[in-house]
C-alpha cells in the first residue's frame, strides 16, 4: 500500500531571508521585517536599543543596536539555527576559522577571538546562541546586555 | 513502482508553490503506534557502549548497533555498528558509506527524493536523502521508518543554508565520530508540526527537482521519526542505564539502552523523579540563584556544559579548548525544576580535563567529571547535562504524546 498526502514545495529562488548584520548599520531591519513578515518589536535600553525580528517559524533575532545605529550583537533562539552566514557578515569567515576545536562533541560551540565571541547552544528544535563584537559596544554598556 | 501524480503550480509572492505528493516508494508511510500496548515480555535490552568509537577520536561516546531492513524484508538486512545513542535529537541517521542495502527513497509524485539538512548547535551539519527502513534493536521492530542517509558525495548541491552553521560537513566516520546518530530524544518527529505549514516551516527538509533544491513541506509521518514511538510495544520512551565510573575516568564502560517506561519489569520508574519539559524539550537549571531555563539532558553531548569560567573561577584548559582546567576537583550542586513543579538538586564534579585525558597513559575515553564551557560571560540560557551526567543513574527519556507511569504525558526526563 501507498500512502499519498498533499504537501507543499517552497522553492526561495532569489528568496533568502535577510537580517540585518553584525557591525553594520541597522537601516537594513525594517525591509527585512517586511521581506521575512516577521514581527518586529524594538525596545530601549540604557544607551543602546534591540530590535527583535520574531519569524513564523519560532525563530527570534535580536540585533543590538548603538546609537550611532551599528549592529554591535546579535542573539537568536529557535527551532533551528540561524543562517549565521547572513547575520555574521563579514565576520563570518573569522568565525569558520576559528571554529575548528573537535574534542569537544555535541555540545554548546564557543568562539572567542581579540574581537569578536559567538556562543552557540542547545539542540533539535531549540537552538539558542550570540555573538558581539567587543570593540563595537556602545560607551557604559556591558557585553552582557547582549542575551 | 513510483507515482506520477504531477505538479499543480501556483505562483506566490515570491516563491513557485507546488502541490505535490510524498510517497515511501515500494511500501506503506509511515503509521504510529498505539500508545496503550499490550504488556509486553519480548526483549526490550539493547547493549550499548561508551569507547572512542570506530574512529577512535571521540571522548564520552555512547554507541550501539542498530539493524535496519528493506521495508517488509525479514532477511534483506545489515546491521550497523557503532551508531552514536543521542538524546538531544530525533531520527536514524546514518553514513551513506556505511550502508550498502538499498532502501527505498522518500519521493514526491514527480520522483523528487525527499533531501535533509540538519544544522548542529556546534556549527556542523549533515545533508543528505531520505529513505524509508525498517528499525530493529533487542527484540524491537518498527517498520518503514523515515531515516536519513548522510551522503558522503551529494547528488546535489548542499544548500548554502546548509552551510551557514560554518561548521563541517560530518559526513565521514573520521569527522562524525560515529557510523550513524540514533536520535531517540523527547520528540516523535526531528520536525514536527512547524515542517508541516508554509508560514512556519524551518529550513530543514527539501526537494530539488530540476537540481535546484527548495524548502519542503512535509507530512509528520515523512519527516524522520524517533524510531522508539513506532515499536509496536516499549514505545512510550527509552531508559538509559550506565554503570558508575571511578574519577579517573576509564577506557570504556557497558550500558543497557532499554525500552518503554513501566512497560516491562526491567524499566519500572522505581524511584526516579519526573521532570516535564516545555515544548522544546528543555527544564529549568538554578544555580547560585540563576536560573537557566533552556536547559536540558543530551547523551550526544560529551560533557557538562555549565556557565564559563568566569562565573565558576576555573580556568579552562591550555590545549584542550573549551574543558575546564581546575587545578583540584570542584564540586557543584544545581537544581532542576520541571514544568511540572519538581524539584530536586543536582551534584557532580568538574575534574581537570587535562590531567583526565593523560590519565591511564592517555587510554581512557569515558568520564564522568568532565566539564566544559558555554561561553564566555554572559552564559547562554542552558546547562547541557551531557554524557556524564549518565552514569551511575537510571535515566529515562518521555517521548511527545505517550503515556508513561501515572499517567504522565512526554515530553519529560526522569532520573
Amino acid at each position: 500500500m501507498k500512502t499519498f498526502l498533499a504537501v507543499f514545495v517552497i522553492l526561495l529562488l532569489g528568496c533568502t531571508p535577510g537580517w540585518a548584520v553584525l557591525g553594520e548599520y541597522e537601516n537594513s531591519v525594517a525591509s527585512d521585517q517586511q521581506h521575512m513578515h516577521a514581527q518586529l518589536r524594538e525596545v530601549a535600553g540604557q544607551g543602546y536599543s534591540i530590535k527583535q525580528l520574531a519569524l513564523a517559524d519560532g525563530r527570534t533575532v535580536k540585533e543590538y543596536v548603538s546609537p550611532a545605529g551599528l549592529v554591535f550583537g546579535i542573539s537568536w533562539q529557535g527551532p533551528t539555527m540561524p543562517d549565521l552566514r547572513q547575520v555574521l557578515g563579514s565576520y563570518f569567515a573569522q568565525f569558520q576559522q576559528s571554529n575548528q576545536a573537535r574534542r569537544r562533541r555535541g555540545g554548546p560551540l564557543v568562539v572567542e577571538t581579540k574581537d569578536f565571541v559567538l556562543v552557540s547552544g542547545g539542540h533539535m528544535r531549540s537552538y539558542h546562541g550570540v555573538a558581539y563584537v567587543p570593540s563595537l559596544l556602545p560607551a557604559n554598556v556591558p557585553a552582557e546586555v547582549v542575551q | 513502482m513510483k507515482p506520477h501524480l504531477g505538479w499543480h503550480n501556483q505562483y506566490a509572492l515570491y516563491a513557485l508553490v507546488a502541490a505535490v505528493s510524498l510517497a515511501l516508494a515500494g511500501c506503506g508511510g509511515g503509521s504510529g503506534s498505539s500508545s496503550n500496548p499490550a504488556p509486553s515480555t519480548i526483549n526490550n535490552t539493547q547493549a550499548v557502549a561508551v569507547n572512542s568509537g570506530p574512529a577512535n577520536n571521540y571522548i564520552n561516546g555512547l554507541f550501539t548497533d542498530v539493524t535496519i531492513c528493506v521495508p517488509g524484508s525479514t532477511s534483506n538486512c545489515q546491521t550497523i555498528s557503532n551508531v552514536l545513542v543521542d538524546t538531544g535529537s530525533e531520527g536514524l541517521r546514518l553514513l551513506s558509506s556505511q550502508v550498502t542495502l538499498s532502501l527505498p527513497p522518500v519521493i514526491d509524485n514527480s520522483s523528487n527524493g525527499l533531501q535533509e539538512c540538519v544544522g548542529f548547535a556546534d556549527g556542523s551539519y549533515v545533508w543528505g536523502p531520505v529513505v524509508g527502513a525498517d528499525i530493529q534493536m533487542a527484540g524491537e521492530k518498527a517498520s518503514s521508518v523515515p531515516m536519513q542517509l548522510i551522503s558522503s558525495s551529494s547528488t546535489y548541491a548542499v544548500p548554502s543554508q546548509c552551510t551557514s552553521g560554518g561548521g563541517p560537513n560530518e559526513n565521514t566516520v573520521q569527522l562524525l565520530g560515529a557510523n550513524g546518530i540514533l536520535g531517540i530524544g523527547n520528540f516523535q518527529q526531528d520536525c514536527g508540526a512547524a515542517c508541516t505549514s508554509a508560514s512556519t516551516a524551518p529550513p530543514l527538509y527539501y526537494l530539488c527537482p530540476n537540481s535546484v533544491c527548495g524548502l519542503a513541506l512535509v507530512p509528520l509521518n515523512f519527516q524522520l521519526q524517533n524510531p522508539v514511538w513506532m515499536f509496536p510495544q516499549d514505545n512510550n520512551g527509552v531508559l538509559i542505564s550506565l554503570p558508575s565510573i571511578l574519577a579517573g575516568g576509564a577506557p570504556a564502560a557497558s550500558g543497557s539502552l532499554i525500552f518503554g517506561i513501566g512497560t516491562q519489569s526491567d524499566n519500572a520508574l522505581g524511584s526516579a523523579q519526573v521532570y516535564t519539559t516545555d515544548a522544546s524539550g528543555n527544564f529549568q537549571t538554578t544555580y547560585n540563584n540563576i536560573a537557566y531555563s533552556q536547559s536540558y539532558i543530551d547523551s550526544g553531548s560529551n560533557a557538562f556544559y555549565f556557565l564559563d569560567h568566569a562565573t565558576l573561577g576555573i580556568p579552562d584548559c591550555s590545549d584542550a579548548p573549551g574543558f575546564y582546567c581546575p587545578g583540584s576537583t570542584v564540586n557543584y550542586t544545581v537544581t532542576n525544576t520541571g514544568q511540572n513543579g519538581t524539584t530536586g538538586p543536582v551534584s557532580f564534579s568538574i575534574a581537570n580535563a587535562d590531567s583526565l585525558f593523560n590519565s591511564n597513559g592517555g587510554a581512557n575515553w569515558a568520564f564522568n567529571n568532565l566539564g566544559g564551557d558555554t561561553g564566555t560571560s554572559p552564559s547562554t540560557d542552558s546547562v547541557d547535562f551531557g554524557l556524564p551526567f549518565f552514569f551511575g543513574r537510571n535515566v529515562f527519556v518521555g517521548i511527545e504524546n505517550e503515556t508513561g507511569p501515572n499517567g504522565v504525558v512526554g515530553p519529560y526526563w526522569a532520573y
